[in-house]
């Protein structure tokens, strides 16, 4: 077991994230300054409104390049902003107080709506192709609203030849700029920041998030909110300089456009997309002219190559063709990571571990249709106690375990979580109660590395950075337990796919232990692990019942892991609990011997629990 | 009132013939195919095609199944198989494909309006009122779509083989049938039929490059809400499209364009699984 202070590399972290995205910041700002002077009037012209279809172009990455919502919704938002700024100038006349009066009306609308499509598209269980369907909804409903507004929302063609803010062109063509570049700086940031990194970690495993205690709809639709605000913002921007607002802008059409240039720049990189908006955008107003429907057939046709064979669009492709260019040099190397015990935190039932049972069933039933999987199950588990679950398969082990740990899957019947009822609660408020769940099947997030993920495990507990990455990370000491034992703490910055598959088990329970649990539900945990890391796990979960009087819940097959590692069985069948007891009793019973026929029982008994 | 339940069945049957190849498509390969659009417009310039080589409306029908027959073929072969794990991307490129249909349709044909005479004018007299005899017509087609597809899904070991893929497609692989070829076979016959749906609803509505857009959004919500059963979808074409039609009427006919999207939208929020096991 390694030290991991001296494993890490010794040098000083350099922790300063936002120096490198401001130094890009402010000379992007000066390249906009000089530009707007030197640029032919055209070009200008054209640049203003892709400045601003880019920065519509990040909102969308964020969502679905990101985060994996595949939105077609956000040209809505900007149709907002823009028609606020219309009506408000053409009915009311322009004045600076109008003015900020239009944009705030149309930030609050945007909100609005959002908060609504926010609720409509997300919640616990829906699935992100009807979020697609809501956000697909949305524009074509806000265009027919326009059309059907007849004299007062200028219908079909718009709205035009309203007065509005007066500037030169070359301020408007630096305020655009500034807008996009503020909004890129401020996207880097957080996107690199430890607490940017859940949106990766959504997008790849959404249902593992939710078991992590993240209230991974909420956070969607908070995300949601942001990028409808800066959409709004945009168009609002939009119809102030163009002085002409159509239906066209808030249109479906529109919105798919802006999924193209995400795809095509390259879908979850920041400068892909904007340099995909402003290409594309400015390339239609020279070409479109002269290839009237080649050019739009080149971009789809262009599209869809990316979609089927490149799928991460051609960011990576130029990134990695510069990086060969370019002499080689060494990189700033990743900021190491390194993990230091999270102080213990006090809790009401550690003295009266005897007090109230860790978990208590009463009653549960499931069933499917007229399938009864479970069938009035009741028993009492203890902190300290290892309580295995056997059965043949289909007995309801792992449906039991759902039930535990999601209040929306049981039939009926009560679960207690150290005294508090889980009623219907979603698995991130059953974590808040103090219950983990590890899967059958490992699930990690494989873009993320090893301190990424514990990270996101620790969310809930210690909410991280948005702006900045830490180099330290504190984890409980069961945890480092596990990451010590595994040699996980050697590799924080390992990226989870390129771990094996007994490390992705000890990752995805260091990752449930970093929820400070006091029931812990593992499911088939050595599935597929060799002899030596069974027996390394086994002793990990001795330790976590009898020093960290946590309550284990196991579901197994393997009988003689079972007795050596358990303090009492329950055993499964066909739904009901037909035997519940201390190891020696269930393991020699001869129902339990019926069951594994053929299994041998004459290994020593002696080495069980030690609880 | 008689026209009204009338508008109600014919709406309904028209929804139904539109919907049915995205629905066959979802179901057994459980993605969306939103280049159902650019096949209906395929259809729809079949017609016009037929139209101009000088022979009569009916011969659109085979040409219009055999054109979306073939491109079907190269869809699924070069863009649906890769896409086949990657669901939301399959979505967007076979959006991209209904693009390129789009431009080479408005390159090959103008971007104008196209009329196609239809084949029954006329209306029918029946209890004092009239209606449109082609309306009627649709719901019987409708009709022999309906049980034609029942039949090949019920009736003969392919749809047998495609039942098994749509229940459990690894089941099913592991008894040895080929899904591969299930899901292509699917996929033609899909594209087939929106491009006969195409066909059949050019004589209500003009042709031009963008007429599959309008529909493909209203049917790709109907399936949604159908599953994937046809029995389903014919509920769902006649309550969602009955109430499009009354509110079209009673309401104004803007707000029922949106009727569909919005109740599909509404009632998914609701019961996500739509109609299936209602």
């Amino acid at each position: 077991m390694a030290d991991p202070v001296s494993t890490m590399p010794l040098r000083v972290p350099v922790a300063r994230p936002w120096r490198m995205p401001l130094v890009v910041g402010v000379a992007a700002l000066a390249v906009l300054a000089v530009g707007s002077v030197i640029l032919p009037t055209f070009l200008v012209n054209n640049l203003i409104r892709s400045f601003l279809y880019a920065a519509l172009a990040l909102t969308v990455d964020l969502l679905w390049g990101y985060t994996g919502i595949l939105t077609f919704g956000q040209s809505a938002f900007f149709g907002i902003g823009a028609y606020a700024a219309g009506l408000v100038f053409v009915h009311a006349g322009y004045s600076p107080l109008l003015a900020a009066g239009a944009l705030a009306a149309g930030l609050a609308a945007a909100w609005l709506v959002s908060r609504a499509i926010g609720w409509l598209a997300f919640y616990h269980g829906a699935s992100p192709l009807y979020a697609s369907v809501v956000t697909l909804v949305l524009p074509i409903v806000l265009v027919q609203a326009i059309y059907s507004g007849g004299e007062f929302t200028g219908s079909s063609s718009g709205l035009s030849g309203f007065d509005s803010i007066d500037l030169p062109l070359e301020a408007w063509f630096f305020i655009a700029g500034a807008f996009l570049t503020v909004l890129a700086v401020i996207a880097w940031l957080f996107v690199r920041s430890d607490a940017g990194r859940l949106l990766v970690a959504i997008r790849e495993n959404e249902s593992r998030c939710e078991y992590l205690g993240i209230d991974v709809s909420r956070y969607k639709a908070r995300l949601m909110d942001t990028c409808a605000l800066v959409a709004a913002f945009a168009g609002f921007l939009f119809a102030c300089v163009q002085m002409v607002v159509a239906p066209e802008y808030a249109g479906f059409v529109f919105g798919t456009e802006l999924v193209i240039w995400v795809a095509l720049g390259g879908r979850g990189s920041l400068l892909g997309p904007i340099v995909g908006a402003l290409l594309i955008d400015t390339g239609s107003a020279y070409l479109s002219g002269d290839l009237p429907y080649i050019w739009t057939l080149l971009i789809g046709i262009a599209f869809v190559v990316v979609i089927v064979a490149m799928p991460r669009g051609l960011a990576p492709l130029v990134a990695d063709g510069v990086r060969g260019m370019l002499p080689r040099r060494k990189g700033p190397a990743p900021v190491a990571v390194t993990f230091v015990a999270a102080p213990a935190r006090e809790r009401d039932d550690a003295t009266g571990g005897t007090a109230r049972p860790a978990l208590s069933l009463r009653g549960i039933h499931k069933h499917f249709g007229s399938l009864k999987v479970l069938d009035g199950i009741s028993f009492d588990a203890h902190a300290g106690e290892l309580l295995s679950l056997i059965g043949p398969n289909g007995a309801g082990k792992s449906t039991l375990m759902r039930c535990i740990a999601d209040g929306a899957q049981r039939s009926g019947g009560t679960v207690e979580i150290g005294g508090a009822e889980i009623r219907r609660l979603a698995p991130y408020d059953c974590v808040a109660l103090g219950v983990g769940r590890k899967f059958q099947t490992a699930t990690v997030f494989d873009s993320l590395s090893v301190a990424e993920a514990l990270r996101i495990a620790r969310y809930r507990v210690a909410r991280p950075s948005r702006w900045q990455r830490s180099t330290t990370l504190e984890l409980p000491q069961p945890a480092l337990d596990v990451l010590r034992l595994t040699g996980l703490d050697r590799i924080p910055e390992q990226q989870c796919r390129y771990l094996s598959h007994g490390q992705k088990q000890a990752l995805e329970l260091a990752m449930v232990l970093a929820l400070e649990p006091r029931t812990v539900l593992l499911d088939e945990p050595t599935a597929g692990l060799t002899k030596q890391e069974r027996t390394q796990i086994g002793s990990i979960f001795v330790s976590l019942a009898t020093r960290y009087r946590m309550c284990l819940l196991l579901v197994e097959h393997d009988l003689d892991f079972v007795r050596q590692i358990s303090s009492r069985i329950v055993v499964l069948h066909q739904g009901r609990i037909v035997m519940d007891g201390g190891v020696d009793e269930v393991v020699n019973s001869d129902l339990v011997r019926a069951v594994y026929a053929g299994e041998s029982h004459t290994g020593t008994a002696g080495t069980e629990g030690g609880a | 009132m008689l026209n009204l339940g009338l508008d109600i069945v014919t709406t309904a049957a028209i929804l139904f013939i539109v919907s049915t190849g995205l629905l066959l498509v979802f179901g057994v390969m459980k993605i969306i195919n939103f280049s159902h659009g650019a096949f209906l417009t395929t259809g729809g310039y079949a017609s016009v095609i037929v139209a101009q080589a000088g022979l009569g409306w009916w011969w659109s029908i085979p040409c219009s199944l055999a054109i979306g027959f073939v491109l079907g073929m190269a869809v699924e072969r070069f863009i649906v198989r890769p896409l086949y794990a990657r669901p939301l991307d399959a979505i967007l490129a076979t959006w991209g494909l209904g693009i390129i249909v789009g431009q080479l349709i408005t390159l090959a044909f103008g971007r104008g309006v196209q009329m196609v005479a239809s084949p029954l004018s006329g209306a029918v007299h029946w209890l004092g009122a009239q209606y449109s005899a082609y309306r009627l017509v649709l719901v019987g087609v409708a009709l022999i779509i309906a049980l034609a597809l029942g039949w090949l899904l019920n009736g003969t070991r392919l749809g047998l083989q495609t039942r098994a893929v749509i229940m459990n497609e690894a089941l099913a692989r592991g008894l040895g049938i080929s899904s591969a070829r299930v899901r292509f076979i699917t996929f033609c016959t899909g594209a087939a039929l929106a491009s006969l749906a195409g066909c059949l609803i050019t004589p209500l509505a003009s042709v031009d490059p963008n007429m599959g857009v309008a529909w493909v959004v209203g049917a790709f919500m109907l399936v949604l809400v159908a599953g994937a059963s046809l029995v389903n979808l014919a509920v769902a074409s006649t309550v969602l499209g009955g109430a499009q039609v009354l509110v079209s009427t009673f309401v104004n006919p803007v707000l029922g364009g949106l009727t569909i999207a919005v109740l599909a939208a509404l009632l998914l929020r609701i019961r996500p699984e739509g109609f299936a096991r209602g």
